[in-house]
């Protein structure tokens, strides 16, 4: 067990430290990398689309390779950026605010980061092996079926790894603070982003096998010769739709609900009050959750139900804008009247508020099925969901990497070039996203990839590009202000916003490994404000120092998830040129090696698990006498920065 | 996870332990030999070629039970401890039924409703 304590180590045992971490807190490092690597690839992709719809009859990208990137954008946005990236802040954090040691199962969080990665470079690799998929980020079955080529392969097949990993993941977190929470730390007592963590855990464990299901009848379709999606052979197209909606809209709460835990945070942190209605947020946390789950078909109005399905699914729908409702105005009530300081994430959550309800006043919009008739498919849709997802999500995990930063990485970003970022980002947003409301009312279709001159589209169209190149430019700036802050290395202490209110900003930063010496004691909500008020704001421990069981680092979830991004190759080839193939592969050349990479890939894998299962590995103890020498240490550090 | 060394057990406290054990045995047997038995009625209705409208609603009946003695006796449901892993199991048990009706009534019946 090498514990690399003061030295510096070397760049090789950095590096395999982190391949087989089981730590949350390096876990949470991973995530960041990686969502962030494709937060920037999705940016590009999000770039060249306002490129080529900035000027009418434009023909900087083809209308094939359109259909690619608008694909890519949206999937690799939702699913290898935004999911991860709220993964990194639960990683990092959750533990921390529940005073737990790690998640409940360290092994499964290593897992879970690596079959995301690998299910991202997967499906992005489709970009060099002859063609991205192009059927959009909904894959819509009649669209995916005919599509010709490998490009659906790869989304389908990377999908199903990646999201075999966030599965994974859910049930980790779920169990993590269900089971360790600490002593005193009841339900009512967790953190808004805990409990937003939760909750969004239970979705994933129950939205994402729908999509498994349906990913893996649309693998059996495009690869094995199936005929579920295929309407000659008396398959049914709406099949997919209902499977990807049913996961498709808790998506929506999952990746939302985790941003409203981060905005409640710093609401109460930078107005340096408690939380207003608490327990109202709670409830209206849980009952989004539940409401989730009854409203898929609001996607599908158009599709033709029927009027009294459309009527329910409508009727669903608008329900949920109350427990949103609820959230918005305790915020609103939070703020009131408190002493607010204007730091770079309080500034993302101020200007969250009015730009998520215009996301959410749209929706309600789209929610009456009869005038959904009118708007589906049109810009407003991606008006609406822009404004939610950027304007809520992406507004969240801008604010959240402020705000978590030097629980992260120990240093501070820069206030004046994150308030910089702030205001370009949030004028960029407004200018790309409010005017694509008129388009759509005006009549252009989403997903089309040119209009033509005369039809009132070009200053909209010119308009919202050049807000897209304005949040292009905020990125820049944080990009600078991340390698800026890295390259000074300035180390911040304990609470380093001043104001923290809950367990993670009692520990030192960096936390130790084993992030508490002792097991906290939890006397009340927002624990730390409280021994703050009462006491000399330092944690009561909840017994004596002992003994602390580590789990190992291990290899091999990086060997289980490298086998499975193996076998994906060994699939996606299988039906290569094979007579019973659908017509979309049927032409290509056959590869006779298909199957036994697939085989191979496998074997890799169940090898793996096999190891894992039959070899025992009990872990470590970090001894009393450890543990205290690093309690002194830490008090002569902190004595010594006075 | 700090795991504590086990300790000593007395003598009655074993006692204890070994006749709780043998009662979680009887009922799982017990409950073992229950699902046998439903199982073999389903069956027999079968094997009976009674009226298809008389058998669907049983064996679907039957399965419900089947569903709750595996939940309750062979996974522990009805132990303590374990409100919140009961809450999701239920939840998401109506979650599924929801889909499923929703399944057959607007795709697989398919007519406009
Ligand atoms: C007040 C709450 C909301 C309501 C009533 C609502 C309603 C709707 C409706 C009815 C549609 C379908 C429109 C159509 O395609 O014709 C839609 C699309 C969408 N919504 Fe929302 N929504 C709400 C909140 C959210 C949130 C919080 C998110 C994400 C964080 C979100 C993300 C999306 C996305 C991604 C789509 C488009 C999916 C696609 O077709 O590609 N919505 N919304
Ligand atoms: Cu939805």
């Amino acid at each position: 067990m090498a514990q690399v304590k003061g030295k510096k180590a070397g760049f090789g045992a950095v590096l395999w430290d982190y391949l087989t971490t089981v730590d949350h807190k390096k876990i949470a490092i991973l995530y960041l990398i990686a969502g962030g690597f494709f937060f920037a690839l999705g940016g590009i992709e999000a770039m060249l689309i306002r490129a080529q719809l900035a000027i009418p009859n434009n023909d900087f990208l083809s209308a094939g390779l359109f259909n690619e990137v608008i694909t890519m954008h949206g999937t690799t946005m939702i699913f290898l950026a935004a999911m991860p990236l709220l993964f990194a802040f639960m990683n990092a954090v959750v533990p921390l605010q529940i005073g737990a040691r790690d998640v409940a199962f360290p092994f499964l969080n290593s897992l879970g980061v690596w079959l995301f990665i690998f299910g991202g470079i997967f499906l992005n690799l489709s970009w060099f092996l002859g063609g991205a998929p192009d059927a959009g980020w909904t894959s819509y079955a009649s669209l995916s079926i005919a599509s010709p080529g490998h490009g659906i392969d790869f989304y389908a097949v990377g999908l199903q790894i990646a999201g075999a990993g966030t599965l994974i993941s859910g049930i980790n977190f779920a169990t993590t603070i269900i089971t360790m929470r600490a002593p005193g730390m009841t339900y009512m007592r967790m953190p808004l982003f805990t409990w937003t963590t939760l909750v969004a855990a239970i979705l994933i464990v129950f939205a994402f096998p729908p999509l498994t299901i349906g990913v893996f009848l649309m693998i059996f379709d495009r690869m094995f010769g199936s005929n579920f999606f295929i309407v000659e052979a008396g398959g049914n197209t709406i099949i997919w739709e209902h499977l990807f909606w049913i996961f498709g809209h808790p998506e929506v709460y999952i990746l939302i609900l985790p941003a409203f835990g981060m905005f409640s945070e710093i609401f109460s942190v930078f107005s340096r009050k408690r939380l207003f209605g608490y327990s109202a947020m709670v409830f209206a946390t849980v009952l989004i959750g539940f409401f989730g789950f009854m409203v898929w078909a609001h996607h599908m109005f158009t599709v033709g139900l029927g009027p009294t399905a459309n009527a329910i699914f409508a009727l669903a729908t608008m329900a949920i804008a109350v427990p949103t409702g609820i959230k918005i105005f305790n915020w609103i009530a939070t703020i009131w009247g408190g002493s607010i300081e204007f730091t770079t994430p309080m500034l993302y959550a101020l200007a969250f508020i009015p730009s998520f309800v215009m996301g959410g006043v749209t929706g309600i919009m789209q929610a009456a099925a009869p005038a959904d008739y009118q708007y589906h498919d049109s810009y407003f849709i991606v008006a609406h969901f822009h404004y939610v997802i950027v304007g809520g999500v992406v507004f969240a995990l801008l604010a959240g990497l402020h705000f978590y930063w030097p629980i992260m990485t120990g240093t501070m970003l820069s206030e004046k070039l994150g308030k910089l970022e702030m205001v370009i980002f949030f004028i960029g947003f407004h200018c790309t996203f409010l005017i694509q409301h008129w388009l759509g009312l005006w009549g252009m279709p989403r997903r089309v990839f040119t209009y033509l001159d005369g039809q009132g589209y070009n200053a909209a169209n010119m308009i919202s590009s050049i807000g897209a190149a304005l949040m292009a430019v905020a990125v820049i700036i944080l990009l600078i202000n991340i390698i800026k802050t890295l390259v000074k290395n300035e180390k911040v202490g304990r609470d380093p916003w001043g104001d923290g209110r809950t367990l993670e900003w009692s520990l030192p930063i960096p936390a130790p490994y084993y992030n508490f010496a002792q097991t906290p004691l939890i006397r009340g909500i927002d624990v730390l404000a409280l021994e703050k008020e009462e006491g000399d704001g330092t944690i009561p421990s909840a017994g004596p120092v002992e003994p602390i069981h580590m789990p190992n680092n291990s290899f091999i979830p990086f060997m289980i998830s490298l086998g499975l991004f193996i076998a994906g190759f060994g699939a996606l080839y299988f039906a290569s040129g094979k007579p019973w193939a659908i017509d979309a592969v049927a032409d290509l050349p056959v590869r006779p090696w298909a199957l036994y990479v697939l085989i191979a890939g496998l074997a890799i894998t169940f090898i793996s698990m096999g190891v894992r299962s039959w070899k025992d590995d009990l872990g470590y103890y970090i001894t009393k006498e450890e543990l205290e020498a690093d309690l002194r240490e830490l008090e002569a550090r902190e004595r010594g920065a006075n | 996870m700090a795991h504590h060394e086990p300790e000593q057990l007395t003598e009655t406290q074993l006692k204890y332990l070994r006749t709780e054990r043998t009662k979680e045995m009887r009922i799982q047997m017990i409950s073992f030999g229950l699902m046998i038995f439903l199982t073999f009625i389903a069956f027999a209705l079968v094997a009976l070629e009674l009226d298809k409208n008389f058998i669907v609603p049983i064996v679907i009946g039957l399965a419900f039970i089947q569903v709750a003695l595996q939940f309750y006796y062979f996974m522990h449901m009805k132990d303590k401890g374990h409100d919140f892993a009961k809450l999701l199991i239920l939840t998401g048990l109506y979650f599924a039924i929801a889909f499923v009706v929703c399944f057959i009534m607007i795709v697989w019946i398919g007519n406009p409703i």
